[in-house]
């Protein structure tokens, strides 16, 4: 039949442009993959081919020229302070704006929404000002107060659309039943939210995690420098090759690859609510 | 059935005043103390970090700052110098230039999202592949373009090997290619969450209307345009606010790493010139000006979502 031919003949071209673009999506980070297992000369021999035989050397070079453990660990510090402190601070802005009798709560809702309206691109100096005038410049503090702030609004409306949820009526029961405010928001509603809690998390985790301007400005050249610093650092020294800084890319994007493996689902949603930050 | 009492007599000297039943219960009052105090640590974060700065680089953009050296009011000069500033004007020119190709960042990721929906083969391989571009850091992303884009790169290698010769061009130097090759590189790194972004949207259609749609012996293109697109507007409109902001805000990264607002100015856009005015060129009233200008431009384009926000954010459950 010319019409289920033509169909089928479609289907395959849908097919096709489907595969197409996810080649296009992986080939650079297989190009770098590669390249990151390639001595110098081997690259310089066959750029596209596969590795002679695979080599770990620039590993074990971007490691000593970066100083990684200390990036990773200055990235860890940073990202999960961040993290941790963004989260609490939304629970608790969110409890108290649909859970309370708080007049004032909207005002302060609308707030906290608005500052998304502020990207740290825009006032990224005066920020930096502020953070040197309070004493935190090129310190954890700093950085992690910074990460929390910009990374509460999305936390806040996420976690107030699923409080909002709840029905009133299961606070009541628990306060008759003789429940503190605390034991309401921590024992009861965080557990309800976990869904949105997760998501929440990894989602602030992979953008902290992944910031080049606020950790460029905030911290500097300092000692506490972050990963992804480090990494720009390393590529703009004049002696490095492809594959060397291809291994330093690898180490720094393979974290988030691997929550990304592992809480595929989370991360997207979290994505999905938090595009705008 | 109440006790009504009569009022206690007053006394002759004094007016007589009726009796006012307290004000507030004592839970009312302590409800509203925790509800400040849980409160509290959020909006010290968004003031201190947010507000605080934004008041700052508005009272400074009003400065003459720069170097290392002290500042002095210079009312309106830094936003009437940004008006006749060439650098200026191609920073956000270029942003216009960058959005104009909105089309492709609407358009690609919507495609793709409904051939994932319709269940083609593999496509929760496909879901899965297209999500990973994001997960990278921009700073990463640019740092491997630069290279895959440098003149003896694979792009230049395999346009060669297919016989495209005169297309392997110096991408990153070239006037017109730069910023080609800038916005290309932001639409891999973006349009996995454009896929996600609509395949979100697509999951808020009534299954049977796709169904329907999707049985139909129209043909594909037609069914989306028809059927599907017009029930997808709301994620439409969402998603390109999002790309247009985004123009202004999501690509210092790659500008950093791949141009750095180069050659020349070709690939300057505004939040990379906040930031080079800024910490390269050290003039502080005019960075924070250019700065506000950027902040304006981005506050009216995602008030509209912020606004969104609020109202979901505050409504009760019906």
């Amino acid at each position: 039949m010319n019409a289920r031919h033509s169909a089928r003949i479609g289907r395959y071209l849908l097919t096709f442009a489907l595969v197409v673009v996810a080649v296009a999506a992986i080939y650079p980070l297989l190009f770098t993959v590669v390249s990151s297992v390639k001595t110098q000369a081997g690259f310089a021999d066959d750029p596209l081919g596969l590795p002679a035989g695979i080599t770990l050397d620039n590993y074990l070079e971007a490691f000593r020229r970066m100083n990684m453990p200390r990036l990773l660990l200055n990235s860890l510090i940073t990202t999960v302070g961040g993290l941790v402190l963004s989260v609490l601070a939304a629970l608790l802005v969110a409890y108290a704006v649909t859970k309370l009798r708080f007049r004032g709560g909207k005002i302060v809702f609308l707030l906290i929404i608005v500052s998304l309206t502020i990207p740290s691109q825009a006032i990224i100096y005066p920020l930096y000002q502020t953070v040197l005038d309070l004493g935190m410049s090129g310190e954890y503090q700093g950085l992690i107060l910074a990460y929390a702030a910009f990374g509460l609004p999305l936390g806040t409306y996420q976690l107030a659309g699923y409080f909002q949820q709840v029905p009133d009526e299961l606070i009541e029961a628990a306060r008759v039943d003789g429940a503190g405010h605390l034991t309401i928001l921590f024992r009861l509603l965080a557990p309800i939210a976990t869904p949105a809690l997760a998501a929440l998390a990894i989602f602030n985790f992979v953008w902290m995690w992944n910031d080049l301007l606020l950790p460029l400005v905030i911290m500097g050249g300092s000692d506490s420098k972050t990963l992804m610093v480090g990494v720009s650092l390393l590529s703009g020294q004049y002696d490095v090759s492809v594959p060397l800084v291809s291994a330093g890319l690898i180490v720094a994007l393979l974290p988030v690859l691997i929550i990304y493996l592992v809480f595929q689902r989370q991360l997207v949603s979290g994505a999905l609510a938090g595009s705008g930050k | 059935m109440t006790i009504s009492t009569a009022p206690e007599p007053v006394a002759a000297d004094a007016p007589p005043a009726p009796r006012r039943r307290r004000a507030h219960r004592p839970g009312q009052a302590r409800e509203w103390w925790l509800g400040a105090a849980l409160v509290l640590p959020a909006l010290v974060l968004v003031v201190l970090f947010k507000l605080v700065p934004l008041v700052r680089g508005v009272l400074t953009s009003f400065e003459a700052s720069s170097g290392f050296g002290g500042s002095e009011f210079a009312g309106a000069d830094n936003y009437t110098r940004m008006l006749d500033d060439p650098m200026v004007r191609t920073s956000f020119r270029n942003a216009l230039l960058v959005v104009a190709t909105l089309p492709v960042w609407i358009v690609i990721p919507l495609v793709l999202a409904l051939l994932i929906h319709q269940r083609s083969p593999g496509w929760k391989f496909f879901r899965a592949v297209y999500f990973v571009p994001y997960t990278i850091a921009p700073i990463v992303v640019g740092i491997m373009f630069r290279q895959i884009l440098a003149p003896d790169g694979p792009l230049n290698a395999l346009l060669r090997g297919v016989g495209l010769q005169p297309l392997a061009i110096e991408w990153l130097n070239g006037r017109y290619s730069a910023l080609f090759s800038l916005v290309a590189v932001a639409l891999w790194s973006f349009f996995g969450l454009g896929v996600m972004t609509y395949l979100a949207g697509l999951a808020t259609i009534p299954e049977e209307t796709l169904e329907a749609a999707y049985l139909d012996g129209a043909g594909f293109w037609r069914r989306l345009f028809s059927v599907v697109v017009p029930m997808l507007r709301p994620t439409v409109a969402y998603w390109s606010v999002l790309c247009a902001s985004g123009v202004l805000i999501w690509l210092f990264p790659l500008i950093y790493a791949l141009t750095q607002g180069g050659p020349g100015d070709a690939t300057m856009l505004p939040e990379y010139l906040v930031f080079l005015t800024t910490f390269q060129f050290l003039d502080r009233g005019y960075g924070s000006a250019i700065g506000i200008a950027l902040f304006v431009f981005v506050a009216v384009l995602s008030i509209f979502s912020v606004r969104h926000m609020f109202t979901e954010g505050t409504r009760k459950p019906r």
